[in-house]
């Protein structure tokens, strides 16, 4: 675990970053973003000490690092920049193996290892290895920068930008690259960005920052769906999680506290509590809240006497959703059933809410209608 | 065309050696600007602080003029090879230092962060990535470095210290302008071979990757590559093999040995040839001849210090520039003032004078004589408005020559043109002067035909030839006495005249002349 206590960052006078903490897990990947100038690259340089802190400590496993030999130190952890930082004077095989070189492992074991990590990056040895990296292609160079930190077998892997010089579809693929080359190595990588959609494709972990502190350190999810701060929101951007719709939920949707009844309500009080409602779907409940079945518009007007009970006019619920079902789900099934009202349910069968026809609607139309308005404004 | 090539055939062995010994120094020279230069340049790419001290003062020393460095040097230094070799490093260094920390301040910092965050060391990230990123960067400067220093190496000869530079040096005295080439051609070959050498190396050491050529696959690069390698490898070799067969050479020249130095004018280079060859002939003392030495003050600063053991000076010279005094007409005085005063102050002895007073004189063609009636240097003052002279800067300057012309006959000369060496005949041949001063036993008067003007009021003083020798060489070998005394009384103003005219018109060797000479009168 990577524990970041206060930590302070002073440029020629200037706060950097202000007694900041905070705990990155093992085996986790972190990503650290914030608009430029909030220290989140200050952050990174300073785990492999390149930049020195100027108050508080990094303790890394219980041991700060400033205890620390700074090259061991560093050949603990790989680095990765833009370009990978590949040097151009060495051929591929040089740039992977240099670490491994200067720490005099024996060769078998080096190039071993070299043609290991070749594969996990499907990249032919026999094509790549004497090549040098301004032959080839920025997405290329990027996977070697990738497995050169990955070459020493380090427990921690830095990342300061890595893809931001790529094309949107190289970027794209080397992202999920890195996500399904995480889950295989299970290191704790720390990935410094600014563009939000790598950040959630990406982490297990966001850090968001600004000038010079933690504003939200959360999963994607929990940052997307409950910002922390209007900025945390504005900078997340206020639909961007409509590009993550898995993450959206019916509770986020469902109307709460639905208007219900009991069994013995008669149908003139049915209709009077409709109208009063403005809806069109009953839900009847027991006495514990919990659902029995739903009375619609139609149904009611068909009765002829005004005093049965609600319970002779229900009907049987066969549809209906968890709180935390994914919207994605929910909307499929009222598309597939042909259905206009879908029940909420909680884990003990009570009623917590109510989808309609009418509020999806009106929900995800407020995604356009933000939009426009933000285009407005940027315009 | 074909006489030069006749020269230079004739002359192979000496222009061979000439430029064995113009490799030998050049690549000394640049090798240990190399070894400065470098980690100089490395050290000011780190501490900035240094960068601008450092480059200005090597921007400062590469200002001074090579020749003005060389005397400046010898009080220091001495002559020959030793200040040659430093006056070239110096000259080399500034472009080293410069490309070494242009390349190394020029890496990306992106580059250099990332070998740092990889857990490079300082020294690895110097080995590993800034030096070899930098190298065609410096190999650049060390190739402006090593063309420069062959041409600027041609000044060692002003100090006797060899290399093609000795027969462009000679052949500018004697007018012999096969000799200048000879000299000439050579080094611009060898500037042009190092240029090329130089040229594969910082070729070799850019990265394959950085040097794409249109047309040209990675694999035919490789195999130009291997070549230029082969190539370099051989040219290595043979400088290494030349290097130590020098350094051989010269510690085996190591017993028994004297330096004989010489002015750079053709009287004295077949002085110092005719005393060495007497006294390699009448003792088992070798000679090493360090001839056409830039002038009085070099051979003189090299004597004192050591670095020649004898040169034949002038007893006017002696008396009025190295020891100051106001010249006088008496010739015995000026020796013995000379003799005791060199002996007692700078240990230095005066031997028997030569017959022959190599004294200034002016003079002139034998049409302008007629013309405006000239026979001395008193009746040049009724036209000196109408003349122009060309002399020696040496002239111009001497306390005894120009100034003492003036003070004396009020002589306000037209215009005065300075010329060194033989080109002034040129000049008065072709009426752009028309009196010039020349010495006594200059072989050129003879060639030229010309009037030498009477100095009826011994304006000049007597300027006998006087070998100069350190005493303490003199008691290490007390038989160099006796042969140096044998063979001074045998030189004459008149046989001097001839010798001189040999070398000069007849383009004969002094070396040669010298010892026909000895051989025709049974001295050696």
């Amino acid at each position: 675990m990577i524990k970041f206590q206060e930590v302070t960052k002073e440029f020629k006078g200037n706060v950097v970053l202000d007694k900041i903490s905070m705990d990155i897990r093992d085996g986790e990947l972190t990503v650290l973003i914030g608009p430029s100038g909030c220290g989140k690259t200050t952050t990174l340089k300073m785990i492999n000490r390149l930049l020195p802190t100027s108050g508080g400590e990094i303790v890394i496993d219980d041991e700060p690092i400033e205890s620390l030999d700074k090259v061991e130190l560093r050949r603990r952890m790989g680095y990765v920049i833009q370009q990978g930082g590949l040097f151009p004077h060495m051929t591929i095989r040089q740039n992977i193996e240099i670490i491994e070189e200067l720490e005099n492992k024996p060769k078998e074991e080096i190039m071993q290892n070299t043609l290991d990590l070749m594969k996990m990056v499907d990249m032919d040895p026999d094509e790549f290895l004497d090549r040098y990296p301004p032959e080839l292609s920025g997405g290329q160079q990027q996977r070697i920068g990738v497995i050169r930190a990955l070459a020493n077998d380090p427990e921690i892997i830095l990342l300061d930008e890595p893809f931001s010089a790529l094309d949107p579809i190289t970027r794209s693929s080397l992202q999920d690259e890195l996500v399904e080359l995480h889950a295989k190595v299970g290191k704790t990588m720390i990935f410094v960005t600014h563009d939000m959609d790598e950040a959630i494709k990406i982490a297990d972990r966001i850090c968001i920052m600004k000038d010079g502190h933690i504003l939200q350190f959360d999963t994607p999810e929990e940052i997307l769906r409950n910002p922390a701060d209007d900025f945390v929101a504005s900078f997340v951007g206020l639909n961007r999680i409509w590009d993550s719709p898995e993450f959206i939920k019916v509770e986020d949707f469902m109307i709460k506290n639905p208007v219900t009844c009991t069994v013995d309500v008669a149908a003139s009080k049915c209709i009077t509590r409709m109208r009063d409602h403005h809806i069109d779907t009953l839900l009847v409940v027991d006495d514990d809240d919990r659902l029995l079945g739903i009375i619609g518009r139609k149904a009611l007007f068909k009765t002829k006497n005004p005093l049965v009970q609600a319970e002779k006019i229900m009907y049987p619920v066969k549809f209906f959703a968890h709180p935390t079902d994914s919207i994605v789900d929910v909307l499929k099934m009222i598309e597939e059933e042909d259905i206009s009202n879908v029940p909420v349910i909680d884990d003990d069968d009570r009623v917590v809410g109510l989808l309609t026809n009418s509020n999806l609607v009106s929900t995800l139309s407020k995604q356009f209608l933000t939009d426009e308005t933000a285009d407005e404004e940027v315009n | 065309m074909i006489t030069l090539f006749n020269y230079m055939v004739a002359h192979a062995s000496q222009i061979w050696s000439l430029t064995v010994e113009h490799i030998e120094m050049t690549a000394i020279a640049v090798g240990i600007s190399i070894l400065i230069g470098v980690p100089l340049g490395i050290l000011i790419s780190y501490v900035k602080k240094l960068d601008k001290p450092v480059i200005g003062a090597a921007n400062v020393v590469q200002a001074i003029p090579s020749m003005a460095l060389l005397g400046l040097g010898i009080p220091l230094l001495g002559i020959g090879v030793l200040p040659a070799i430093v006056m070239v490093i110096i000259y080399s260094l500034l472009p080293i230092i410069k490309n070494t920390y242009t390349g190394i301040s020029g890496i990306d910092p992106q580059m250099v962060e990332a070998a740092y965050g990889i857990g490079l060391t300082k020294g690895q990230v110097l080995k590993k990535v800034k030096l070899p990123m930098a190298l065609p960067i410096i190999m650049a400067g060390v190739r402006i470095s090593a063309v420069t220093a062959v041409g600027l190496m041609t000044m060692a000869a002003f100090i006797g210290a060899g290399g093609l530079g000795y027969l462009v040096f000679s052949g500018i005295r004697t007018v012999n302008n096969y000799q200048i080439l000879a000299g000439a051609i050579p080094a611009c070959i060898l500037a042009l071979l190092v240029d090329f050498l130089m040229s594969l190396i910082e070729k070799l050491v850019t990265p394959i990757s950085l040097q794409k050529q249109f047309g040209i696959s990675k694999q035919a690069l490789k195999k130009s590559r291997k070549r230029e390698k082969i190539v370099l490898i051989v040219a290595g070799v043979l400088i290494c093999t030349l290097i130590v067969t020098g350094i051989v050479g010269s510690i085996q020249k190591q017993q028994k040995t004297i330096t004989i130095g010489s002015k750079d004018f053709t009287e004295q280079l077949i002085l110092c040839n005719l005393y060495a060859d007497v006294i390699e002939d009448q003792t088992d003392v070798n000679v090493i001849r360090k001839e056409n030495l830039g002038g009085t003050q070099v051979c003189y600063e090299a004597l004192k210090k050591g670095d020649i053991d004898m040169y034949v000076d002038y007893t006017g010279t002696l008396y009025c520039d190295l020891l100051g005094h106001n010249s006088v007409s008496n010739m015995s005085k000026v020796y013995n003032t000379c003799k005791s005063e060199l002996s007692s102050k700078y240990n230095i002895a005066l031997l028997k004078q030569c017959n022959f007073n190599n004294t200034y004189t002016l003079s002139t063609t034998k049409a302008i004589a007629k013309k405006y009636n000239l026979k001395s240097i008193s009746d040049l003052k009724n036209y000196d408005s109408q003349l122009k002279l060309g002399c020696t800067l040496e002239f111009q300057n001497r306390g005894d020559c120009m100034p003492a012309l003036k003070k004396l006959y009020n002589m306000n000369f037209k215009k005065v043109v300075g010329i060194d060496g033989s080109p002034r005949y040129t000049a008065l041949k072709n009426n752009e002067v028309q009196v010039v001063d020349a010495f006594a036993t200059d072989g050129m008067l003879m060639k030229y035909n010309l009037v030498v003007l009477k100095d009826t009021d011994h304006m000049f003083p007597p300027y006998y030839a006087v070998p100069c020798i350190r005493q303490s060489t003199l008691n290490k070998y007390p038989e160099l006495q006796k042969a140096i005394n044998s063979l001074s009384p045998y030189l004459t103003d008149k046989v001097m005249m001839k010798l001189n005219y040999e070398v000069d018109e007849e383009g004969k060797e002094p070396k040669d002349v010298a010892k026909e000479f000895l051989q025709s009168k049974g001295l050696i």
